[in-house]
């Protein structure tokens, strides 16, 4: 749970946050509610001390005089020890009677309507709480007005601020407390599905890409349906790949056997004429397996979506030409004429020189393969294509999309035309793959590894190029066209 | 010719041993990297050297690296099993001069191997058919006879005895006879191969046309 970055945190942080701003808030209310009343209920009794003292006040012998009730002092000294301080002030601002020289509060806007005023003053270096009464004798021959002062220092009213604001306090943090266990569940609650679908996806068999089954809210659901959907992809994958390693088992197995019961045949023999035979007959198996083994390298490592070569400005006339080059003289000997059609000037398209080269070598490959006995290696300047035709069977239009499929060979070319394989007839799935049988596989092994257009149809796409298939000529046989349609080298190279 | 063969596999090993004896070279076998990379360390006495590059101790690249840091003209063959064309680049940029990928044919290396000590001047003698060619006094005789011939068609036949049985293309070709010179266009070296092929008529030995690329000499 605690990370650098968890669900929890965040949601506890910002439920938490403006928590307490808002308990910030409430606190300096209530600091303020308990402050105004402790003031309230003693500016009662500073009320009442002055009330006592101004009724005590009389005229005698011409002047002001008090006889100070100790009730009206003893009434502010509460059991927090104040300091209590008192004065009568005469008309003139006099002092005439009292225990400290009290300031008085100069009225700007109290009248008589309003006798008493009240003012947190600073005297002394004391904070002193000031009531002032001003009053005025209510005697019939003598109306002098007067004032009496009181104050009183802060203790109890800081006491009862205190007393007030603890009870908030209190209040307020078992509030608090009681919130954050509720949220502390609620998040819990909310993110149990979370938890319940990472157990789940831990306890699962990790080889296993069966969907997620699980009920979640409507949030989760959609992640665990993106993951259903990858787990989906996985599975066509895999499934491809584990057909595609059972053909290339398959495929390798049945010459070794092939190689293995020519051997022990014979052995069985004493003919040196049968050995030669049995020999030749290996060592073209041989071979077949070996460029079979190559082919199936090749195929696996473009079907690895980590492999992403870099394309650069490669000439299209420098491959063909070296395409011819080298394939020449087997080309030969196999009584195939390979030629070169292409442009003097360089053409160049963002690609991998090794990669069209292992273009080249399938089709014309291939073409030697299927009866051709003229190949022809053609580069097209403007749009930029690479191509080879050939004067073979070619390949009837509605097989020619099956032909991209690793291990489909095309055996019927290959045995004439009056054959069908039970591939042939195999009706196209949604992703135009076709399952594949065991009977599929093993048809009669003719010259092909049916990997070479695959390769072919592979590189293209990793190179970004178009792959056309297409009669190479009116003629009969057809022949074969495979061509590959670049657009222009950007001059900068790109990755696939 | 003195060959050093480096490669592990014990079948694949004394077959070649056996085959390029046969064939008359002198062949000294080394199974592993380690002693390969002791045995070129120093001055060698090899002509041609036949490198696998899945080795145990060093491998092939870093025998190969090794050896060209001394001794840039002995011409090596790389042989591995590593089919991708990738990878020939590989070893090509590191200083091999010709790749096979196994599985090869027997016939095919050997004329790999002529090819290479054709062109590395190991042999002062060529001969393809009844033509030969001593590149020392720079001197064919055709049927045990002198050829004599003019400087370009000398040069021109010399490159194609050297590259024999390989399509050699024109513009090289044009390169090998007039140099540099860019006005020379590739219809001039079709009267020089037509004038060739006058000469060579009649014997075993004919320069073919390769459609769209360029002629090869070879046996007929």
């Amino acid at each position: 749970m605690i990370g650098s970055d968890s669900l929890n945190r965040r949601l506890l942080t910002w439920l938490l946050l403006p928590m307490a701003v808002v308990g910030a808030l409430v606190l300096w209310q209530a600091w303020l509610d308990a402050h105004r009343t402790a003031d309230r209920a003693f500016d009662r009794l500073l009320e009442a001390s002055t009330l006592a003292i101004a009724e005590q006040t009389q005229w005698q012998e011409n002047r002001l005089w008090l006889d100070l009730p100790p009730a009206a002092l003893e009434m502010l000294a509460t059991q927090h020890d104040e300091r209590v301080f008192y004065s009568l002030v005469d008309a003139q601002g006099k002092v005439v009677t009292g225990n400290a020289d009290l300031p008085g509060i100069s009225r700007t806007t109290g009248t008589i309507d309003a006798p008493l005023t009240f003012r947190n003053i600073e005297w002394n270096g004391m904070p002193l709480r000031l009531g002032v009464r001003k009053a005025r004798l209510e005697n019939w021959s003598v109306r002098e007005a007067y004032e009496v002062r009181v104050a009183h220092t802060r203790e109890g009213r800081d006491a009862l601020t205190w007393k007030l604001f603890r009870q908030s306090l209190a209040y307020l943090l078992a509030l608090a407390a009681l919130s954050i266990v509720a949220l502390l569940v609620a998040i819990r609650l909310a993110l149990a599905p979370l938890t319940r679908l990472r157990r789940h996806i831990r306890a699962r068999d990790p080889r296993t890409l069966t969907p997620l089954e699980l009920s979640l809210p409507r949030e989760l659901a959609e992640l665990r349906d993106t993951l259903n959907e990858l787990l989906a992809r996985m599975r066509r994958v895999k499934a491809n790949q584990e057909r595609f390693i059972g053909d290339a088992s398959h495929q390798l197995r049945t010459p070794m056997a092939g190689l293995s019961a020519r051997a022990e045949l014979a052995l069985r023999q004493n003919n040196p004429e049968a050995w030669r035979e049995a020999l030749l007959a290996m060592q073209d198996t041989s071979q077949k397996a070996s460029r079979l083994a190559v082919q199936l390298l090749s195929l696996t490592r473009l079907g690895n979506p980590e492999y992403q070569p870099e394309l650069v400005p490669t000439d299209l006339t420098n491959v063909a030409r070296e395409a011819v080059k080298e394939h020449w003289p087997s080309c030969q000997r196999q009584g195939v004429d390979l030629g070169l059609e292409a442009p003097d000037i360089p053409v160049k398209v963002d690609a991998q020189d090794w990669q069209l080269a292992e273009v080249l070598a399938n089709l014309i490959d291939n073409a030697c393969r299927y009866g051709a006995h003229q190949v022809t290696v053609g580069v097209d300047a403007n749009p930029p294509a690479l191509w080879v035709k050939d004067d073979g069977p070619g390949i009837p239009a509605e097989q020619r999309l099956l032909m991209l499929r690793p291990f489909h060979r095309g055996s019927v070319l290959a045995e004439g035309f009056n054959r069908k394989t039970a591939e042939g007839s195999c009706p196209k799935t949604a992703e135009g793959s076709c399952p594949k049988t065991a009977e599929g596989s093993s048809l009669p092994s003719v010259e092909g590894s049916g990997l070479g257009l695959a390769i072919v149809d592979g590189i293209a796409r990793s190179l970004g190029a178009q792959l056309v298939l297409e009669d190479a000529s009116d003629a009969q046989p057809p022949g074969l066209s495979v061509e590959l349609h670049f657009s222009p080298s950007t001059g900068s190279g790109r990755t696939s | 010719m003195n060959l050093l063969l480096v490669e592990d596999d014990a079948l694949l090993a004394s077959t070649l041993r056996d085959a390029l004896t046969d064939s008359g070279h002198q062949v000294q076998y080394l199974g592993d990297g380690d002693a390969a990379y002791a045995a070129l360390q120093n001055g060698h006495h090899f002509q041609l050297i036949l490198l696998d590059l899945n080795l145990p101790g060093r491998t092939g690249l870093e025998v190969l690296e090794a050896l060209r840091q001394h001794d840039r003209d002995t011409p090596v063959v790389i042989l591995t099993a590593r089919g991708a064309i990738e990878d020939r680049v590989k070893g090509l940029d590191l200083g091999a001069d010709d790749y096979l990928a196994k599985p090869f044919s027997l016939e095919e290396l050997e004329a790999r191997i002529r090819a290479l000590l054709r062109r590395s001047g190991a042999t002062t003698q060529l001969s393809i058919g009844c033509l030969s060619f001593d590149s020392l006094a720079q001197r064919f005789t055709l049927n045990a006879e002198t050829l004599a011939l003019p400087p370009r068609e000398q040069r021109l036949l010399a490159y194609l005895m050297r590259h024999a049985g390989q399509p050699v293309d024109k513009a090289t070709l044009v390169e090998q006879a007039f140099g540099d010179d860019d006005a020379v266009g590739d219809n001039a070296i079709e009267v020089y191969i037509h004038r060739l092929r006058k000469r060579l008529a009649g014997h075993d030995i004919s320069l073919r046309t390769v459609r769209g690329l360029g002629y090869v000499l070879e046996t007929s």
